[in-house]
């Protein structure tokens, strides 16, 4: 694996070079396409544009946050509208509607997106589609401000005093559309775009990291419809006359299908999309109605053969252009030695985590009965029992992720029982789960120094524009996440996919996440179901190495010879209470607990 | 009077579009954007057969029915069979999305753009309750949906497939296991969806006369049916049917025609934020009852 790696180091420089060629070919195209394009295909080109612009904000939300919703054209409109009253009715400069097209496509967003913070999947598709039928309502029914559907005619575009003609029309809104697009890249490869993929992978495990993902969702939201209403203002000062019927469902699907075609999710997508969107099309245009069969067809046909679009088709064939770019396996000496590596406390208070009459109640039956338990800092406490015990709902209560129906959870002396688990997260707790839980869209570095987040000082705008602070806090977090994958042993695969990994490989990296968290208390479900007995005998030197970093631990397993020889304490559940506790020697020879645990299951190893 | 039957009526449309949608949703959890263009193919289909072959109404039905099953046969082949897993992806919005729009571009093409009359049941014969002219056939619509619904609620709760039905929407694996066909079950949950679709096509199709974008509007409100009331829940179904007509009919005296269909999906916006799991759901609200299976 090293020596592959290695040799594929110079052919990604190759191909990174082209591809760049290859943009700047683009762009020069681009600058001097006016000066032997007609009329017509100025316009088109224009166009083309303006749709790159709104397929970016699309991408941003459905294909890296993971919101498939039909309200595009609703965004879209209402920045067009927005500047088009701002500049035609109130004789506003061209800056201050864009400003307003930006304000009134975010409220809109926020209808669209506040019934996201309690649900997600369809109901959001929903609740956009509901949001584009009343929106186009107010476009037609309003007529004193929107003209209804006689339409609305928009002054001459002058910006700073001049007055647009085609081809300055067609320069801004390029040099818009460039901008648009480095704002997407810098996002998007910065932790925010992470944060954003993490959660559209999997929103529990973004929760345990402490991201807010209903916030994230808001925000990616946001973006999307700030962008969108952005390419509305364009559209609106460029063609100077809005009409409701642009801004009908249909175009909604255009949007939807630019982004599918190109490939959501991935940062030229947008701009495939948008330019094969447009041009195929025009081969239609005879027959409106075949024109949208097959808009239809190749939704229906590109979701299922090409689901990364095209450009997630071109990527598969080279993968390491997705390579991070801060470390690579050969880039730093192996000097980090996790048994000098200590954990600094906010508290020094003996007692880690004091969990008092903790109860959880499904239904009519009762998962957990008055739980009392008490983690002393610097232990490894061992939490066991038979199968539908409470375990997994116990520590699911611990790191926030289901509310106690009753009880108390005290953490470093702050009482953390009613917070959410991106707080706890924040406050010091961090988690593996029974069942994996990483994310399959980011590479397995990634996977790690997302964990780094929480010490992370810049924000969104430091990202954009990338500073100094956030490059250097990128760096240290890329380092620090290969040094826990050496710890872990896969230095060498820190730019795949984690699908690629065995199962064992899964249970690690997730530790490994975890750990780059720098938690005070780490929860371990189950992490050595399924492992190998080699496995399991690395994890359990492991955890020691864990515990004598001053983590205290907190392990669910049921390798009873493991939970003997690495165990501090134990505390026995069985139906949701505690039949007892004690020190590893204590417990085994307790007969309720031989009688309720060991005495009917063989030990497991 | 003569409005809360109308009401009754269109309510009553809903809710066989929202127990339709409730079907497939609760045995593969995603809903079939394209219910609606499948709803406005059976219509199509039964104006045909009425109108320009002469067949009765009843064969036309039946024919009607029979190609709204097959359409939604092949909706679940070609859109949702192939994607895999459907709760770790929402490819099926796209795809039903796509589904949905060649079937309004195919119905365009071969019935033509102009809206046309379909025969009201009992020739449109009106009686007259307590001073309110009242349409047979509105009265109908109502007593239909009644009756499938309560057809649907007893075979989930008394027959055998019912019970497979139930044990795949449950636990779609664990019931492969037990021996039941969970592709199979999904499949005829596909096929009924389809059958109900036909029925609620020609009996809405007097009213909004037959035409390819018949469904346009009405087809989000059977989606905010099924949300009021609770997705997959059969009584829900109805309950929200039935409220969401009657609110529209009672808010249709005072605001204009062209805000009553945003009234719908206010409403809908509004359970959506506040009750996600439909009205039924604020009774016996059992907080994160099903969380715990999910980590």
């Amino acid at each position: 694996m090293q020596n592959s790696l290695k040799k594929e180091l110079p052919a990604r420089k190759k191909y990174k070079a082209a591809f760049t060629a290859l943009w700047s070919a683009l762009l020069v195209f681009c600058l001097v396409f006016p000066l032997f394009a007609g009329n017509y295909y100025i316009r088109f080109m224009t166009l083309i544009f303006i749709y790159v612009i709104l397929a970016v904000g699309y991408n941003i939300a459905a294909g890296y946050c993971g919101m498939t919703t039909f309200s595009a054209a609703a965004l879209y409109a209402a920045g067009a509208y927005a500047s088009a009253v701002a500049i035609g009715r109130y004789n506003l400069p061209f800056f201050a509607g864009v400003l307003a097209a930006i304000v009134v496509a975010g409220i809109v967003s926020l209808v669209i997106s506040l019934p996201a913070f309690k649900v997600k999947g369809f109901y959001l598709t929903l609740v956009s589609m509901g949001v584009l039928e009343i929106v186009q309502r107010i476009l037609v029914e309003w007529q004193p401000v929107t003209g209804g559907s006689v339409g609305l005619y928009l002054p001459e575009w002058k910006m700073l005093g001049f007055t647009l003609d085609k081809y300055g029309k067609f320069y801004v809104i390029l040099a818009a559309m460039v901008l648009i697009l480095i704002f997407q890249r810098n996002l998007v490869k910065s932790r925010w775009g992470r944060d954003f993929r993490a959660i559209q992978n999997n929103e529990v495990a973004a929760g345990g990291m402490g991201i807010n993902f209903r916030s994230y969702r808001m925000l990616g939201f946001f973006i999307n419809a700030a962008i969108s209403g952005i390419a509305g203002c364009l559209y609106a000062s460029f063609s100077g006359y809005l009409s409701p019927d642009t801004f009908g469902f249909n175009f909604t699907v255009f949007v939807l299908l630019m982004v599918i075609v190109g490939g959501g999710g991935t940062l030229s997508g947008p701009v495939v999309g948008a330019v094969v969107a447009t041009v195929i099309p025009e081969m239609f245009n005879t027959s409106p109605d075949l024109k949208q069969i097959a808009y239809g067809v190749t939704l229906i046909v590109l979701t299922q053969a090409l689901p990364g679009g095209l450009v997630g088709a071109v990527k598969k064939r080279f993968r390491a252009i997705d390579d991070n770019t801060y470390v690579t396996s050969e880039s730093r000496k192996g000097d980090f030695d996790f048994s000098n590596y200590t954990v600094t406390s906010t508290s020094d208070s003996n007692v880690i985590l004091d969990v008092r009459g903790l109860t959880k109640i499904y239904g009519g039956l009762t998962a957990v009965n008055h739980l009392d338990m008490t983690i002393r800092r610097g232990s490894v406490h061992s939490l066991i029992g038979p199968n539908g015990a409470g375990k997994t709902t116990t520590v699911n209560m611990i790191t926030g992720i289901d509310a106690p129906s009753e009880g108390s959870v005290v953490f470093n002396g702050k009482s953390i029982s009613e917070m959410n688990m991106w707080e706890l997260a924040r406050h010091g707790v961090s988690r593996t789960y029974q069942h994996v839980r990483l994310f399959g869209h980011l590479s397995v570095i990634e996977n790690v120094a997302i964990g780094a987040r929480l010490s992370y000082t810049h924000g969104l705008l430091g990202a954009i524009f990338r500073s100094k602070r956030m490059k250097q806090e990128e760096q240290a977090s890329f380092e620090e996440a290969l040094d826990y994958l050496r710890v872990i042993g896969l230095e060498d695969k820190i730019n795949i996919e984690p699908d690629n990994l065995s199962s064992g490989q899964q249970k690690l990296l997730e530790l490994a996440r975890a750990l780059c968290m720098k938690p005070e208390l780490l929860v371990l479900d189950e992490p050595c179901a399924g492992l190998t007995e080699t496995e399991t005998q690395e994890f359990s030197d492991l955890i020691q190495k864990i515990r004598n970093a001053g983590i205290s631990v907190l392990l669910i397993e049921h390798h009873m010879s493991l939970v003997m020889e690495i165990s501090d304490y134990i505390t026995v559940l069985d139906y949701g209470k505690k039949i007892a506790e004690g020190t590893p020697a204590e417990v085994s020879v307790n007969p309720v607990v031989r009688k309720a645990y060991l005495g009917e299951e063989e030990e497991a190893c | 009077m003569q409005r809360l039957i109308f009401g009754l009526a269109n309510g009553s449309i809903y809710s066989l579009m929202a127990l339709a949608i409730g079907m497939i949703y609760s045995t593969t959890g995603i809903t079939n954007f394209a219910h609606a263009s499948v709803i406005m193919l059976g219509a199509m289909t039964g104006y045909w057969c009425i109108a320009l072959f002469g067949l009765p109404y009843l064969l036309s039905l039946l024919i009607a029915i029979a190609v709204t099953v097959a359409s939604n046969i092949i909706i679940y082949k070609l859109c949702v069979e192939q994607l895999g897993d459907l709760s770790k992806q929402v490819g099926w919005i796209v795809t039903t999305f796509g589904a949905s729009i060649i079937l309004d571009n195919v119905a365009r093409m071969v019935f033509g753009t102009e809206p046309q009359s379909f025969p009201y049941l009992f020739a449109g014969k009106a009686i007259n309750i307590l001073g309110a002219n009242i349409m047979l056939h509105e009265v109908m619509m109502i007593l239909i949906a009644i009756f499938i619904g309560t057809i649907y609620e007893t075979m989930m709760q008394k027959t055998r497939f019912g019970r497979a039905i139930r044990a795949v929407s449950f636990r779609p694996d664990t019931a492969r296991l037990m021996g039941i066909k969970s592709e199979t079950v999904i499949l005829s949950c596909f096929a009924m969806a389809g059958a109900v679709a036909s029925v609620a096509g020609v009996l809405i199709a007097p009213i909004t006369f037959a035409s390819y974008t018949m469904t346009s509007s009405i087809g989000i409100k059977g989606f905010a049916a099924a949300l009021i009331g609770g997705l997959g829940n059969s009584k829900g179904a109805f309950i929200g049917g039935l409220t969401l007509g009657v609110i529209e009919a009672v808010v249709g005296t005072f605001v204009p025609a062209g805000f009553k269909d945003a009234i719908s999906f206010l409403i809908m916006i509004i359970v959506i934020i506040f009750l996600p799991g439909g009205i039924l759901s604020a009774k016996f609200f059992k907080k994160g009852a099903s969380s715990a299976e999910k980590i």
